[in-house]
Order: C-alpha cells, then sequence, then structure tokens
C-alpha cells in the first residue's frame, strides 16, 4: 500500500479536497495530510489517514522579520518544518503532493529529502504518479537507504542559504524594533538620512532599510517621518515628488491623515506639469494620477466624520487647477454632433450603463425593459473582462487625455465602446466615476449622453476625468450635492454645461406601508450603518441621553457592519462603536439585526427612523423608514449644514435637527402618545410615498429620457 | 532536435506521384481537445483525394498534462495518415516537482512570468514560443525524406506558422493556414488582440502575404481579416467546424419522461469562469423550485475541466458539488466513441459559451444536430446566435441574465415535452448541411486542387503567390440551406 502526503499552503475548498481523497483512496492509498487546514469545515465523508492542521494563514503569517521577508512558499515551509509529525511522514511517503501553489516549495524540500518518493502538484497527477508506481519493481533496502539521505546539491543550497542569509541580520541589527521605537533610535536615523554629500541613489536605499524598520516597528509616523526627512535632501525634483508622496501614502495606509498631504501633491503636481511640457506624457500621468490618489484618498474623506474637501472646496482642488497637467485632462473637448433627439418612428434605444453597482438601478432598468417604447439594453462594465480592463484604467486614461487623446489604449477604448455608443440612442450611465470618465473619453457620435452623480463621487477625483462637455444631461440626486459639483467642476456653471436634474432615487416605497405594534413607538431604527459617515455614533449618543429621561427606549441597527479592513480609520470607528454599545448590547437596549434581503419587515418594528449621517445624497434608508410610518428623525448632515441647500431643504421642516439634545427632544415630543406617534408618522409615510414613490419619480425618468431635450 | 521523426515506415514514402501535405496540427488525436475534430476530418479528407499526408503534433504523455487523451478518437483516423510526434511539451503545466528548479517551486508566479518572457523573446507567443526551432527542424527533415507540396499550418498553437515559413523560405513549398478563431483578433473579448506594427503583427502580415489560403470559422473573424488585409480578402474563406454525425443519436432512444425527472446535459470544455457557471447553476435552482417539469429535473455536466495541477480541482468542480442537492452532477470526460449515446440519454442541452460575435464553438452545431431543445448561456451577440436563428426547439440568448435563464430553463421544460417528432426531424434538417465531413470536404478539395494547380517551381522567398481566388465555401452552402449565417 502506498503512502500519500498532502500539503495544504492554503485552505483547500472542501468539496476538492474530498474529491481528492477519495480519488487517491480509490488507488489503494493511504492519504495524510498537513497544513493550512481547518478541521472544523473538513467535509463529514473525508477519510483522511492522518492530519496535521495548522493555522489557515501559514502562507501570509508574519510572525518574525524574517517570514516577512520571505515569500509565501517559504512561509508554508518554514511552519510545516516544525512539525515532527509532518517530517516523518514525509521521510516515509511515496508521493508528496502540493495542492496549492504556496506548498510546492514545502513538496520540493521534503523532495530533496525522501528521493525515492513522487513529488507532485495536483491530484490528478498524483493519481498518475499512484498508476505509474504499482507498475514500477519496489526499491532494495540499500537503495532505500540511499535514498534516505539528502542530496549533495541539497547540502550545497542549505549552506548557500545561510551566507547570503548574513547580510540581512546585520541591516536587522540595526533597524531592530527597540532602536526604532525610542526617539533616540529616530534621531539616529534622521540625522542619516540628511547627511551631507551622499548620492541620492545610496540615500534613497538607506531611507527605504529604515523605513522597512520603522514599518516594522509599527510606526508608520516614523517611516513617513523618514522619507520626509530624506525627500528634503533629493537633488531630483522628480525622486523629491516621489518619496514626499510615498511618505504621505505610508500614513494614509496606516488610517492617519498625513502630516504634510499639501507639499506631496503640489511637489508631484509640479513635477508632472514638467514632464507635460517636455511631452513625456506616461510620466507625467504616473506623477498626476499620484497627485490624485493622495488627495482623495478615503482614509481623508470616506473615512472621516469630516473632510477637507467639504470644509473648503476651492481651497482643496485648488492645486489642481492650477496645474498644467491637471487642467489638461480637464479640458472640454466637447462632441462633433449635436446629441440625436429620441426617435420618432421606433423605440428608443436606451443602453444603461454601470460598474458592478446597479443597487439603484433594478427599478429603472425593469420599469423600462417592459415599456413599448424603449429598448433596454445593460452593460456591466466590470463584469465584461474587455471593458472592465479599459474601465478602471486611471493612469492610461490620463495619459490619454495628455497626450493629445492619442494613445493605443484610447484606440482600445475607443474599438471597445463604439459597438455600443452605435447601438445607443441614449447611455445612461450610474454613477459619475470611472465608466463616466471612459464614456467620455470618446466622441459620442450622435448619442446622447447621461451621467448620474449620487453622491460620494464628489469626494473622489473622477469628476476631474470626466469630460461634462460630452455629457448632453447630468442627473444629481439632490440639490446640495449639485452645489458642491458646480463648485469643484466650475465647467458646470459655464455656458456650455450640460443640462443638470435634479432626480430622486428610484424607490419602491408603496412596499414599506407597515402596520407597527404599539411597542414600536419607542424602537428606535437605523438602516445601513456600514460606513463610517452614517456615524452610529451619534445615533448611540441619541439613545443614550433618551435613555436617561425614559428607559423604554431602545434601538434597532439594520445592516452588515463596516468593514474593518477597508482601512485602519474604519477599524477605528468600528472599535470605537463597539466599545459605545457594548453595555447597551448586553442590556438588550440596542440590538444589531446585520444584513437583511427584507427590509419592510425590519421597518415594522422600528417607530423611530434617525439618520445620523455626517453626508448623504438622499438616504433611502430614511426615506424607506418615512414610508413605513416611522417618525423621521435627521441629523443636519455637517458637511452640507448651514449651506444654501442641505438635509434642511431636502426634507420638510420638522424632520431635521442639529444636535443629539434636540433629536432627544424632537423624539420625545413626537412619541409622547401613541397618537401622536401614530400621526406623526402617517404625515411622514404621506410625504414619502407622495414626494419619492417610483409612480411619482418614474414621470421624471420619462420626460428626461423620451421628451425631446431641445422642446 | 526531431529525434523521433522516423518516417521509414511511411507507407507513402518514395512515392512520388502522390501528393505530399505536412499538416502541422498540434491537437490531433489521440488528443482530447476540440479541435482534434477538425484536423482528424482534416487529414482523412485529404487521404480521400490521394494525398499522402504526415501529420506533426506532441506525443501522448504531453497531452495527458494538458487537456487529456481519448484513444477512441484514433478509431476513425485513415490509418494510412502518417504521426510524427514531436518531443515538445508546455512547460508550465509540468506537474513532476522534481523537475522544478528551487526557484520555480519557491516563486511559481514569477517563473511563469519569466517563462512567458523567454517564450516571446523567440516568437511571439508567450506559451509555445520556444517550439519554434523542434518545429522548424521538423518539417525541413521530413521535406527531405518526403518532398512536400503543400503545409497545412493549424493554429493553435501560432509558432506553427514559423516553421511554415521556413519551409516557404528555404524550399518554396506553398503553405495554407486553417486559424480556426484568428490570430490578431481577441476572439473572446472583441477587438484586435495585437497591432499590425507590433512583432505577432508583422509575423502575421508576413504569413498572410504569401499564404494560398486562410481558413476561419465565422464570417465575423473572416470579416475581421478581410479588413485588416485587403489584399487578402479573397484568401480567407469560411470553413465552420460542424459535427460528427456520429456523435449525435439517430433516433430519439427514451420518450421524456418528468416525473422520474428531466435530464438536461452539458457537455464540452468547462473553460468559462466560476461567475458564468454561479449564473447558471442559480437560475437552474430557481427554475426547478419555479416549474413543475423541473421538481425532479437533472443537470448532468460532462467533459474536461482545468489542465496541469488544477485539472478537474479548482473552483467549478466546487460549484457543481455543492449543486448536488439540485440534481446536478459532473460525470467526467465522454469518450468520442460515446458522444452520441451520451446525448441520447438527454432530453435537452444547455450550451454554455464564452466570448461573443467572434466565437462560434464547435459544440453548438453538435448541439443543434440532436435535435433536442437548447438553453443558451451566452452573449446575445454571439456568432452561436447567428447559427442557432431559426432553430425552432431553442430558447434564446439572454447573457447572463439570471431572470431570462430562469425562464430559459423552464421554457425548454416545455419544449422536451411539447415537441413533436416532427420538429425534432425539423431541427436535425436544420443542421444537416453542417456535418463536418460535407464542410471539409468542400474546403480540402479547393485547397488540394489549388495547391496542385500552382506552379511547382515556385521562388524561394515568395516573390510569387498564386492564391486561392474562390468564394467561400460555406458560403454556397449556407445559402442553399437557408441558414443566416
Amino acid at each position: 500500500m502506498s503512502d500519500v502526503l498532502l500539503v495544504a499552503g492554503v485552505a483547500p475548498q472542501p468539496g476538492i479536497l474530498s474529491t481528492a481523497v477519495r480519488r487517491l483512496r480509490e488507488t489503494g492509498a493511504r492519504v495524510h495530510l498537513v497544513g493550512a487546514v481547518d478541521p472544523d469545515e473538513l467535509a463529514e465523508d473525508l477519510q483522511l489517514d492522518g492530519l496535521c492542521a495548522l493555522p489557515l494563514n501559514i502562507a501570509k503569517d508574519t510572525p518574525t522579520r524574517t517570514a516577512a521577508r520571505q515569500v509565501p512558499g517559504e512561509r508554508v515551509w518554514s511552519r510545516i518544518r516544525r512539525e515532527p509529525w509532518a517530517r516523518e511522514q514525509a521521510r516515509t511517503a511515496d508521493v508528496l503532493v502540493a495542492l496549492d501553489a504556496h506548498a510546492i516549495y514545502t513538496v520540493w524540500r521534503f523532495a530533496q529529502r525522501n528521493r525515492t518518493a513522487d513529488a507532485r502538484y495536483g491530484i490528478q497527477a498524483a493519481v498518475q504518479a499512484l498508476t505509474e508506481r504499482k507498475d514500477r519493481p519496489a526499491a532494495g533496502a540499500l537503495q532505500r537507504l540511499a535514498n534516505g539521505l539528502p542530496s549533495s546539491s541539497g547540502l550545497k543550497q542549505s549552506v548557500n542559504r545561510l551566507i547570503n542569509a548574513a547580510p540581512r541580520a546585520a541591516v536587522n541589527a540595526v533597524t531592530a524594533r527597540p532602536i526604532m521605537r525610542s526617539r533616540a533610535g529616530t534621531q539616529l536615523w534622521l540625522t542619516a538620512v540628511k547627511t551631507p554629500k551622499v548620492p541620492d541613489s545610496l540615500r534613497t536605499k538607506v531611507a527605504q532599510q529604515a523605513a522597512k524598520g520603522m514599518a516594522w516597528a509599527d510606526r508608520p509616523d516614523g517611516e513617513a517621518l523618514i522619507l520626509t526627512a530624506t525627500a528634503s535632501k533629493l537633488r531630483k525634483p522628480a525622486a523629491r515628488a516621489r518619496m514626499m508622496g510615498e511618505a504621505a501614502s505610508r500614513e494614509l495606509k496606516a488610517g492617519m491623515p498625513p502630516r504634510d498631504l499639501d507639499s506631496a501633491v503640489k511637489a508631484l503636481l509640479d513635477v508632472a506639469d514638467q514632464r507635460h511640457r517636455a511631452d513625456q506624457n506616461g510620466g507625467a500621468a504616473d506623477l498626476l494620477n499620484r497627485a490624485m490618489t493622495l488627495a482623495f484618498d478615503r482614509v481623508l474623506h470616506i473615512d472621516q466624520l469630516t473632510s477637507p474637501l467639504a470644509e473648503d472646496p476651492e481651497g482643496f482642488v485648488a492645486p489642481f487647477r492650477r496645474s498644467l497637467a491637471a487642467t489638461t485632462v480637464a479640458t472640454p473637448r466637447g462632441r462633433r454632433q449635436p446629441a440625436a433627439p429620441p426617435p420618432t418612428d421606433r423605440p428608443l434605444r436606451l443602453l444603461i450603463a454601470t460598474s458592478a453597482n446597479d443597487n439603484f438601478l433594478k427599478l429603472i432598468r425593469s420599469y423600462y425593459d417592459a415599456h413599448p417604447q424603449v429598448e433596454v439594453r445593460f452593460v456591466d462594465l466590470a463584469a465584461n473582462a474587455a471593458l472592465k480592463s479599459v474601465t478602471w484604467a486611471a493612469k492610461p486614461m490620463l495619459e490619454h487625455r495628455l497626450s493629445a487623446d492619442s494613445t493605443p489604449y484610447g484606440d482600445k477604448a475607443e474599438e471597445r465602446l463604439r459597438p455600443y455608443l452605435d447601438w445607443a440612442d441614449t447611455v445612461f450611465v450610474d454613477w459619475c466615476v470611472a465608466p463616466a470618465a471612459l464614456f467620455t473619453l470618446v466622441d459620442p457620435g450622435t448619442t446622447r449622453v447621461i451621467v448620474r452623480l449620487h453622491s460620494y463621487e464628489t469626494l473622489s477625483r473622477w469628476p476631474y476625468m470626466v469630460d461634462f462637455s460630452r455629457i448632453d444631461d447630468l442627473v444629481f440626486v439632490a440639490d446640495h450635492i449639485r452645489d458642491l459639483a458646480t463648485t469643484l467642476v466650475p465647467y458646470l456653471r459655464g455656458p456650455d454645461a450640460p443640462r443638470l436634474h435634479v432626480m430622486d432615487n428610484a424607490m419602491d416605497l408603496r412596499g414599506f406601508q407597515i402596520d407597527k405594534p404599539a411597542e414600536a413607538r419607542f424602537q428606535l431604527g437605523m438602516v445601513g450603518i456600514s460606513q463610517v459617515a452614517k456615524d452610529p455614533r451619534w445615533a448611540v449618543e441619541v439613545l443614550r441621553l433618551l435613555r436617561e429621561r425614559d428607559d423604554r427606549y431602545r434601538m434597532l441597527l439594520v445592516g452588515g457592519d463596516m468593514n474593518p479592513n477597508v482601512s485602519v480609520a474604519s477599524r477605528e470607528y468600528l472599535e470605537a462603536f463597539n466599545r459605545d454599545v457594548r453595555e447597551l448590547e448586553a442590556s438588550g437596549a440596542v440590538r444589531r439585526l446585520g444584513p437583511t434581503d427584507d427590509v419592510p419587515k425590519m421597518l415594522t418594528d422600528i417607530g423611530v427612523i434617525i439618520s445620523s449621517s455626517v453626508r448623504e445624497g438622499c438616504h433611502c434608508g430614511l426615506m424607506e423608514g418615512a414610508a413605513s410610518g416611522a417618525v423621521p428623525v435627521v441629523r443636519d448632515w455637517p458637511f452640507f449644514a448651514g449651506r444654501p441647500n442641505s438635509a434642511r431643504t431636502l426634507y420638510p421642516e420638522g424632520w431635521v435637527i442639529g444636535s443629539p439634545q434636540e433629536a432627544v427632544e424632537l423624539i420625545l415630543r413626537t412619541t409622547a402618545t401613541d397618537e401622536s406617534w401614530r400621526a406623526a408618522g402617517q404625515e411622514a409615510s404621506a410625504y414619502a410615498l407622495r414626494e419619492w414613490d417610483w409612480s411619482v419619480v418614474r414621470h421624471d425618468f420619462d420626460r428626461l429620457l423620451l421628451d425631446d431635450p431641445r422642446s | 532536435m526531431t529525434q523521433s521523426l522516423d518516417v521509414s515506415n511511411s507507407a507513402a514514402a518514395g512515392r512520388s506521384r502522390r501528393p505530399h501535405l505536412i499538416y502541422l496540427a498540434i491537437g490531433f488525436p489521440p488528443a482530447a481537445k476540440s479541435c482534434a475534430y477538425r484536423m482528424r476530418e482534416t487529414a482523412n479528407q485529404f487521404r480521400r483525394l490521394d494525398w499522402d499526408v504526415t501529420v506533426v503534433t506532441i506525443p501522448p504523455a504531453s497531452w495527458e498534462r494538458d487537456s487529456g487523451l481519448d484513444y477512441s478518437l484514433l478509431e476513425q483516423v485513415d490509418p494510412e495518415i502518417k504521426v510524427v510526434e514531436l518531443p515538445l511539451a508546455r512547460e508550465d503545466l509540468e506537474t513532476d516537482i522534481r523537475k522544478f528548479s528551487e526557484e520555480r517551486a519557491l516563486r511559481p508566479a514569477k517563473w511563469l512570468t519569466n517563462l512567458r518572457k523567454r517564450e516571446k523573446r523567440i516568437f511571439p507567443e508567450p506559451v509555445f514560443g520556444s517550439w519554434r526551432g523542434t518545429l522548424e527542424q521538423a518539417v525541413l527533415d521530413i521535406h527531405r525524406e518526403h518532398p512536400a507540396d503543400l503545409l497545412l499550418a493549424s493554429c493553435t498553437p501560432y509558432v506553427n506558422l514559423a516553421a511554415a515559413w521556413k519551409l516557404w523560405e528555404t524550399h518554396g513549398v506553398p503553405y495554407a493556414v486553417d486559424y480556426r478563431d484568428g490570430w490578431s483578433i481577441d476572439v473572446v473579448n472583441g477587438g484586435q488582440a495585437f497591432t499590425p506594427d507590433s512583432e505577432a503583427g508583422v509575423w502575421e502580415r508576413q504569413i498572410l502575404d504569401h499564404c494560398q489560403s486562410l481558413w476561419v470559422v465565422n464570417d465575423p473573424i473572416a470579416d475581421h481579416y478581410r479588413t485588416r488585409y485587403p489584399h487578402v480578402a479573397n484568401r480567407v474563406h469560411v470553413v465552420r467546424n460542424g459535427y460528427d454525425k456520429d456523435s449525435v443519436p439517430m433516433v430519439r432512444p427514451h420518450t421524456p419522461d418528468p416525473e422520474a425527472g428531466l435530464t438536461f446535459g452539458y457537455l464540452g470544455t468547462v473553460n468559462y469562469t466560476t461567475h458564468q457557471l454561479g449564473v447558471v447553476l442559480d437560475a437552474w435552482r430557481e427554475a426547478r423550485k419555479q416549474e413543475p417539469l423541473l421538481r425532479n429535473a437533472r443537470f448532468e455536466i460532462r467533459g474536461h475541466i482545468g489542465a496541469g495541477a488544477n485539472r478537474e480541482a479548482n473552483g467549478l468542480t466546487e460549484l457543481i458539488r455543492e449543486a448536488a442537492a439540485d440534481g446536478v452532477s459532473f460525470g467526467g470526460p465522454v469518450r468520442k466513441a460515446e458522444v452520441g449515446q451520451t446525448y441520447g440519454g438527454w432530453d435537452a442541452l444547455v450550451l454554455i459559451l464564452i466570448g461573443g460575435r467572434y466565437v462560434t464553438s464547435g459544440k453548438v452545431y453538435e448541439y443543434m444536430a440532436t435535435g433536442l431543445p437548447i438553453v443558451s448561456v451566452h452573449e446575445v451577440d454571439h456568432d452561436a446566435s447567428r447559427v442557432l436563428d431559426g432553430h425552432p426547439l431553442w430558447t434564446g440568448a439572454f447573457g447572463l441574465d439570471e431572470l431570462r435563464l430562469v425562464d430559459s430553463f423552464r421554457a425548454a421544460a416545455r419544449m422536451v415535452v411539447e415537441a413533436t417528432d416532427e420538429q425534432r426531424a425539423g431541427v436535425r434538417r436544420h443542421a444537416d448541411p453542417f456535418t463536418r465531413e460535407t464542410l471539409m470536404r468542400h474546403a480540402v478539395e479547393q485547397l488540394a486542387a489549388h495547391a496542385l494547380a500552382a506552379p511547382r517551381d515556385l521562388p524561394v522567398n515568395g516573390a510569387v503567390v498564386h492564391p486561392s481566388s474562390e468564394p467561400s465555401t460555406m458560403d454556397e452552402i449556407e445559402r442553399s440551406a437557408g441558414v443566416r449565417a
């Protein structure tokens, strides 16, 4: 009977593993497994003859500095070689099998020691090896002994590895964690990287080593300090700008707003301008891309409760308005021909385009799918490999715009989009991000282009890469978003601007009308807590204050938690939020219901719906709650508070309050009695249905899409 | 370089009166590749015209690690065809770790990237470039032993073109190219695969300038070549894949029994994404819930999945396994000899294809010829849609729109129980013009006649070419059959 040792560098899918083991056992082999495996996840029918289950992250885990430097295959080997059981199995196995790419090196190393074993990659290959072994004569005792010794080449390689490790050890010693964490150590390295008369290349190399040491010591601020100090001493402006950008990027990666973002952005833009003047547009695009990536990083705008862009829109984008490269990109190209009016002799051909996110399109699609005057095609740019590769291609897009619209990338985009543009009378692009930039990269011919901008796009770089002169109609979901967009993009205020519309999101609110039980009167609720901008901590504060007055009030949170892996800032917010609600959850005053497909059902028990966000486009969750008959309590979204348009102009008077204390007063007043609560809820519901239900809003869409815009 | 080259046993060796074809057909039986059928028929047709045929391919062991083997495919290969197996194999599909260098074992992805770069330095094809030298030497050796009148290069791999060019350049042997899907066109995603001034572009231009004839499998690809190279437009011929008559059941073996459970089938290489298969399986689940006729239905998937280390062990097999409770199963590859029987056990077919208007697939013809209802899972603007247009038991193409796929499964179930024998016979008649034998016979006859009519003393370096100027072989057939294509 043969023995097979399977090695897993990453957790195998249970079904694949189960099938593999079954096939190997069918040949009469005993099957053993070592590596990344979760024993609880194994299929019930899995029949292993031996198992050494190790943590699932052995290919990624970097408990030591050596491991941090290793490639995944080495990490897997380092971990598995420590297991006596695995070594013993490897020594006696007839077939060694790598189940995945990260396990290959372990099998390769085992095979250096067990020289009679077959070493294979993949199950089919292992089955074949077992079959072939049956046809081979067995090795004699002496041969088995000789085969058990490591090969001479294996020994030589081991020695080489030891020698090569020595310089790394030296570097490790001078950048050890205690040194990098101490003030003296930081000062030492700051002095070192600023030593005069050192060539740029050497200075950069030393700085990179020191920065790595800081990273190892969990000091992203130290990394940024070292890199910024080094940048100040670099002679070449491009190298200096890149290193300043690198410093800022390390801080953002750690979830911190960079200490000197403005200088880094300016330096990158200056060099981008120089490159553009010299007609080196590949380099210019790269630098401009870096500047934009830094300035519009989500840590600054999305994962914070404030945003420098929202506080001072014009000031924030001023460096880009002064940059030659950035303004060249933003220069309107215009369209060669005006958009044709909707056809009168056949249905309108409507192409609806988005990239992955079709959350706000479903109702629109199903309505126009059934509309006799419209023929709909839908394209998800993320689902089509050819289109996806040209859509989120910021750098080639920038290079194309900088190179007078003449690059192979532009040709490719043209080639891939043209069949869609040729077919469509009207293209409706949802979200003013990469798809909008792509569709305005090419001349649309006579096709009318409509783009809808929701909200977060204004905090991204995409509005500076979209050619608004090729858009015929720009749709916003609220006035305050339109105001912000027109502030950021002055072209939208000019005489050649596209027609601007404010149209509510398509929502079927009739399905939300629900009879609520009397207990719902004391039940606050939020729908959607998955982003920092939703600021659920503000709502928890309202509940806390409320319960000081009346402990019958409780809160339901509908929707998944925010993803802590998106950014450090998100993780920190989530941790603080968890601390806030720990006791309230323990006492049952707060319940997190998680994600659901049935929001109307969840809203049954919610009597007061809260919008605690710092910014929103229109906040669909709140509107749905209002339609359900819950009393709306809306924070005056701070990003827009005090401006001509804000939550106060979007919602009726009486819904919007300025502080948690005001929220408490509003809630106590409206829920004072069952009658007052139900009356307020019914009024909110009637308002929501009258203003925002699809049966009303669809007429706006019909006018936009079907009427001749010239009339 | 060509140690395995041995022409001493060739029945045709030395008989100079019979014309000789060197056929570069990497994928020839027993390789279990979809192109094997086309290659087999092409070689057989040349034999039918009394040509000596030397097929150049790679050994079975090399296919073992690739798409696998099907020895039943050899049963219908003309025994007079000589097969030369070159000692070539895809290095990237090697599964014996003892043959790996330490660098490859440690950084497999980087090793692969470097391999691709090395291959491209030899010939602008990332997977097969390094085969160039062996192929070139092989055709020179074969020609020295048994002078050739024509070389036909079937691509992929495109490195075959280098060998065709070598023989033309050194001995003036005319050549034709069976591109099948085309090189400069990205048939899956649409658009051009490389620019005319790239290295591959220069190669393609050079090859097409001097080739006798260029075969492709459908009109959109032919249009691409006629547009890109107007000067060779009249040498571009559409030679559709077609189907083998023995692959489809001639009579319906059983009456559909919804009570016992209808059986839907997929037969072909499982080369699509997990996303695409996931949508199919989700739609299948939903259709089973909604449609009483599908309550006990089964969905059998047969064919090859994955290559190299991932063979039959990847995300696709996992998805299928997870759908076992919904009557979905994977039964592995089907030997060519058992294809007809397999179709005979099914009530309806599921046609899952990648790509768009430039992709036809050979499978669509075979599916059509079975006379069974067909559920399409591919782009609306797919060449298969053009082939199936007018097929009365076809549910239509709706891309990956899950809701519409649910409707398609339900509609197919109703077709299974409602279709009359007359309708099924009509469908089969619809497929009649597409038998592989018919299609390839026309194409080969034209090419052979032209090759023999052309002057034998073609100057070296190809200053003179006498290309075929007949109309596209399929056009007439399709017109007579009234099929839109």
